[in-house]
């Protein structure tokens, strides 16, 4: 995994289907604080795709998306 | 579809509506361009009303449940979910159950065999008049209700549609990056570029079929009932084409490293199993699903589609709210 930063929080949405990934990661994001990492892992190509895009739009940052496996995504984000 | 016309409430997300948009226009010129040069006749569905509103109501409710509309569902088996594989395991059950079991007496209460409504008129559908129809035996469509030369309708919606297109094109970033290879297999497409392939498909669907263009729900309910009842007389066309997207789905999900067995959690195994179920019995008192509907019913102008479409938008985003957006 070597990454330099160290999540705050994990999401485990994998086997969940669209939506889901992307409302709880939405529901998870407004809970947390400012500065703060959230770490999503998904299994779900559709959501992986576009997840980032709507977290994007509400104005986080996405500082990785990276395939961990087949079909299986890590995807941090940064709180604003 | 469902993420379709779900993202629209859930999350302001347009992308998906403009490629369905899109297709509709494509489907209603080339259908109706095949029709008038004599290729296929257009095929509009009975307008039972009170079956259009209750179908597409209660089958929105259901792609929500299901996480997937009839298409998502049977393409996302192929791509290895077995959440959807229990949906549509209940799709197949709750058709049937509608159209031959204990549910039948409500499918023939609301789709009366006398009384529906018909158009007068019948040149106006590509058909030849003086063959077997008679007055006031055409399906309706926006052209015959108003005694009306379809392409004026066509006309009409396409542009409409497309400046809408146009003037909201922008929004969503294009990625450019990476070959022709990864672009097609690897990567969700453009919403125009899906939009138009869809539509094409759909044209070219009309021309080797004749009869319908697409349709997924009714290929499994024919496949489970031919299983049943070991007559392979009950597999058609659609029957094909479903199997035929089960297997596309697997081999482009195995190119894009995307195929994988898995599974949700119980809870939502039976959620979707209901989905799937409510779904069936939607999809055969409305007679069709979102895509009989919507992309294959309304671009013939069809009235039956255009209201159970519009049930079937309605419905899903019912469930949505309550699903997603309280709390």
């Amino acid at each position: 995994m070597n990454s330099d930063v160290k999540p705050t929080e994990t999401l485990d949405v994998r086997g969940e289907v669209c939506p889901y990934p992307d409302v709880k990661t939405q529901k998870k994001v407004k809970k947390m604080k400012s500065g703060e990492i959230l770490e999503v892992l998904l299994d779900y190509p559709l959501s992986a795709e576009r997840m980032p895009r709507s977290i994007e739009k509400m104005g986080h940052e996405i500082l990785k998306t990276e395939k961990t496996g087949t079909g299986e995504w890590r995807i941090l984000i940064k709180i604003k | 579809m469902n993420s379709a016309f779900r993202d629209i409430i859930l999350m302001k997300e347009y992308t998906l509506l403009k490629a369905v948009a899109l297709a509709i226009v494509v489907q209603m010129i080339g259908f109706h361009l095949m029709a008038t040069m004599g290729y296929i006749q257009l095929n509009p569905k009975t307008f039972y009303w009170g079956a259009m509103i209750f179908g597409g109501f209660i089958f929105g409710i259901g792609m929500v449940l299901a996480a997937g509309c009839a298409s998502g569902t049977t393409y996302r088996v192929g791509e290895g979910m077995m959440g959807s594989f229990v949906a549509l395991l209940g799709l197949m059950i709750g058709g049937l159950v509608t159209s031959g079991g204990a549910l039948i007496d409500l499918k023939s209460y609301l789709q009366p065999t006398e009384g529906a409504l018909k158009a007068i008129t019948t040149t106006d559908l590509g058909v030849d008049p003086g063959d077997l129809l008679r007055e006031g035996n055409a399906n309706l469509t926006l052209a015959n209700v108003f005694g009306l030369d379809p392409w004026i309708f066509v006309v009409i919606i396409a542009i409409i549609l497309l400046a809408i297109l146009i003037w909201k094109r922008g929004g969503e970033e294009t990625k450019t990056e990476g070959t022709t290879y990864e672009k097609i297999f690897k990567m969700g497409w453009n919403w125009w570029l899906t939009g138009i392939a869809i539509g094409i498909v759909g044209i070219i669907a009309f021309l080797a079929f004749k009869k319908y263009a697409l349709g997924i729900s009714g290929g499994w309910f024919s496949f489970l009932d031919a299983l049943i009842t070991g007559d392979p007389e009950k597999l058609n066309w659609f029957t094909f084409l479903v199997i035929g997207v089960v297997i596309g789905a697997a081999i482009a999900a195995g190119i894009a490293g995307e195929f994988k067995l898995r599974a949700p959690n119980a809870r939502r195994l039976l959620q979707q199993f209901i989905g799937g179920l409510v779904m069936g019995i939607g999809a055969v008192i409305g007679t069709a699903c979102n895509i009989g509907h919507i992309l294959s019913g309304v671009p013939q102008l069809a009235l039956s589609s255009i209201l159970g479409g519009m049930f079937i938008v309605l419905g899903c985003w019912v469930a949505a709210y309550i699903m997603f957006m309280r709390g």
